[in-house]
């Protein structure tokens, strides 16, 4: 197995905002106790809904937030511990592409001017060889010919091509990892596949590794390693095959919620009303954060929170009580 | 023909018919063929899909048909617009407003906050569209009762929210409400549920098709998503580049596509495609 580059431990986010009723303070677990290994060259997704906490352990990984608990360690070194030379040695090892292009790309900077500020300000290139350079990178992510890009202005470009300066100004530090936020959500279907296929060449090239933050499963599938599911600031199931063999209720139930281009699937048009008995349990004081929404919800489950336990004999970690009973079920032996 | 004639119209009519629709847009000195030349019908209670990627013209095809053009100079905007059997392209304002405002057609959007009234409460804004010059007292009772249609249990509470109060999902409950106090024949909805997390999609996909039925309404959903269209749309228009590439009824697109283009973006949105095959 590959040595972890990055990791989480305990690590919590909490944010402070106005309350909606009055001046008292309401504080937001945005991220709740996570610990999570990246290993290195490795494709994790972190999948889930809006508000579970995804892109704010995105922000913590870029050192964007400084996490309010717990530590996140690269390569043995805890984040929070780095001084000024170092701090600006990790973030050239962990770049950031994120999901809208246009506004993350200056609309006042030319292509060239864009990539030549990132490369003059880490001094990876002699000044003369800067033009030769730049042009390198701009084939490497599929512009071609490069010359073509080099004066244009991000309004000149489409979504795609935007997308593409972005991750060329990411990998162009020849960094260790890269985290992308969202990289696709704001691309059309087909251009998302060339950006996964982008993705997958500079993987095999540069044997640099992806975060990808996604609320899209079917994407993740085709490109990650490892994949984890984030629900309400935890992560509640991580593994190699989740998609063929979801454990958690979440889980299932965002892989249920797919749509998929099957017109003879008819789950809208003659929906099947599932079975989900809205539990009388309460978790008021500390139970499982998915038992209002949970199938499957027992005593146990309003009264103790699940920690991420390890499914015996595969590589999958899932936080819930039932784990055993419902990976048995699903799997008929 | 008259409106009492289509009052009852039989299952191979038409509600809407589009004959040979251009709309070109004049953009600093370049023409741009936004729809360049589509046929389109949608018959009686019938769900009808348009696939395409940005720029397809798929929106611009619906806002014509609506008339709600955007504000940019237009080169050419003609063909054969009907809507049981009348002109759209020739009625007058007050005539288009009067078939908006009552057993016309609808229209909801992908961002529904950026339709809503943020200063108002929703109660109000789905009774300003039941009585829209503002006549008469606001009817809370059928305020409630298409609130209930949408799936809110508790209509009053939200009748009572502002629009920030609400989530995404429920956002686009509430634009559904409004769209529907007019009774229309025909709705359209541009990317209903792009902006929503899946789980709220399917939730808010459901409802629209149980209105869909309920109320024998017509929906056309334009979408990116084919599994939008497998899961609702009896029939299908695939457009690309401001042309009809293919139409064709839902399982048959699915099943034996005939352009390749359509075959592409069934592949593609089935992830069939597997990108780590590539990876060391």
């Amino acid at each position: 197995m590959k040595p972890q580059i990055l990791s989480l431990e305990g690590v919590s986010q909490i944010y402070a905002s106005r309350g909606s009723k009055g001046w008292r303070r309401e504080y937001v677990h945005a991220v709740d106790g996570v610990d999570l290994d990246i290993r290195e060259g490795e494709t994790l997704a972190i999948v889930g809904e809006s508000g579970s906490g995804k892109s704010t352990l995105a922000k913590m990984l870029l050192m964007l937030n400084n996490p309010t608990k717990g530590n996140v360690t690269y390569r043995g070194t805890r984040l929070k511990s780095l001084g000024a030379v170092e701090r600006s040695q990790y973030r050239r090892q962990v770049q950031a592409v994120f999901q809208d292009p246009a506004s993350s790309l200056n609309p006042r900077m030319t292509v060239e001017q864009t990539l030549s500020h990132v490369a003059n300000r880490h001094n990876i290139v002699a000044k003369a060889d800067l033009g030769r350079f730049l042009k390198e990178q701009l084939a490497a992510v599929g512009l071609n010919p490069p010359e073509q890009y080099l004066g244009r202005y991000p309004h000149q470009l489409s979504g795609g091509q935007q997308q593409r300066i972005a991750i060329a100004r990411a990998i162009m530090l020849k960094p260790k990892i890269i985290i992308a936020d969202e990289p696709l959500s704001s691309l059309d279907v087909s251009v998302q596949a060339q950006i996964l296929q982008l993705l997958s060449e500079l993987r095999k090239t540069t044997n640099v590794g992806f975060v990808i933050i996604s609320h899209d499963l079917g994407a993740m599938q085709s490109i990650a390693d490892r994949t984890a599911v984030m629900y309400k600031g935890r992560v509640v199931e991580i593994g190699r095959a989740i998609y063929q063999s979801p454990v958690h209720p979440y889980t299932r139930l965002l892989l249920d919620a797919r749509l998929l281009p099957n017109p003879r699937g008819n789950r809208i048009r003659s929906p099947v009303p599932k079975q989900v008995t809205p539990t009388a349990l309460s978790a008021s004081t500390g139970g499982c954060r998915f038992l209002q929404r949970c199938p499957y919800a027992i005593e146990v489950c309003a009264a103790v929170d699940p920690q991420l336990q390890t499914m015996d004999g595969e590589a999958t970690q899932v936080a819930c009580h039932r784990a055993k009973e419902l990976s048995a079920a699903l799997t008929p032996a | 023909m008259t409106a009492s004639q289509s009052r009852r119209p039989g299952l191979t009519e038409r509600l809407l018919d589009v004959h040979n629709l251009k709309v070109h847009f004049q953009v600093s000195d370049r023409t741009i063929r936004a729809v360049d030349g589509v046929d389109f019908h949608v018959r009686p209670a019938e769900c009808v899909g348009i696939v395409g990627e940005s720029g397809s013209g798929k929106s611009t095809l619906v806002r014509a048909v609506s008339r709600l053009m955007p504000n940019l100079r237009i080169n050419e905007l003609s063909g054969d617009l009907r809507f049981e059997g009348r002109h759209i392209l020739e009625m007058s304002e007050r005539d288009l407003r009067a078939l908006r405002r009552s057993h016309g057609f609808s229209m909801i959007f992908q961002d529904p906050l950026g339709y809503l009234n943020p200063t108002h409460r929703v109660g109000r804004q789905i009774a300003e569209a039941l009585s829209p010059q503002g006549k008469g007292r606001p009817d809370g009772q059928r305020v409630h009762s298409l609130l209930q249609e949408v799936g809110f249990s508790d209509p009053k509470s939200v009748a009572h929210s502002f629009p920030h109060e609400l989530s995404g999902g429920m956002r686009q409950r509430v634009m559904i409400a409004i769209a529907l106090a007019s009774d229309p024949k025909l709705l359209f909805a541009d990317e209903p549920t792009t902006a929503l997390d899946a789980t709220v999609q399917l939730q808010v996909l459901q409802t629209l098709y149980r209105i869909h039925k309920e109320r024998n309404m017509a929906v056309v959903i334009i979408t990116h998503d084919l599994g939008v269209v497998a899961e609702l749309c009896d029939r299908v228009y695939v457009m690309q580049t401001g042309k009809v590439v293919e139409t064709a009824d839902t399982v048959d697109l699915f099943e034996r596509p005939k352009h390749s283009y359509s075959a592409r973006l069934i592949e593609l949105s089935a992830h069939r495609v597997d990108f780590r095959s590539a990876a060391p």
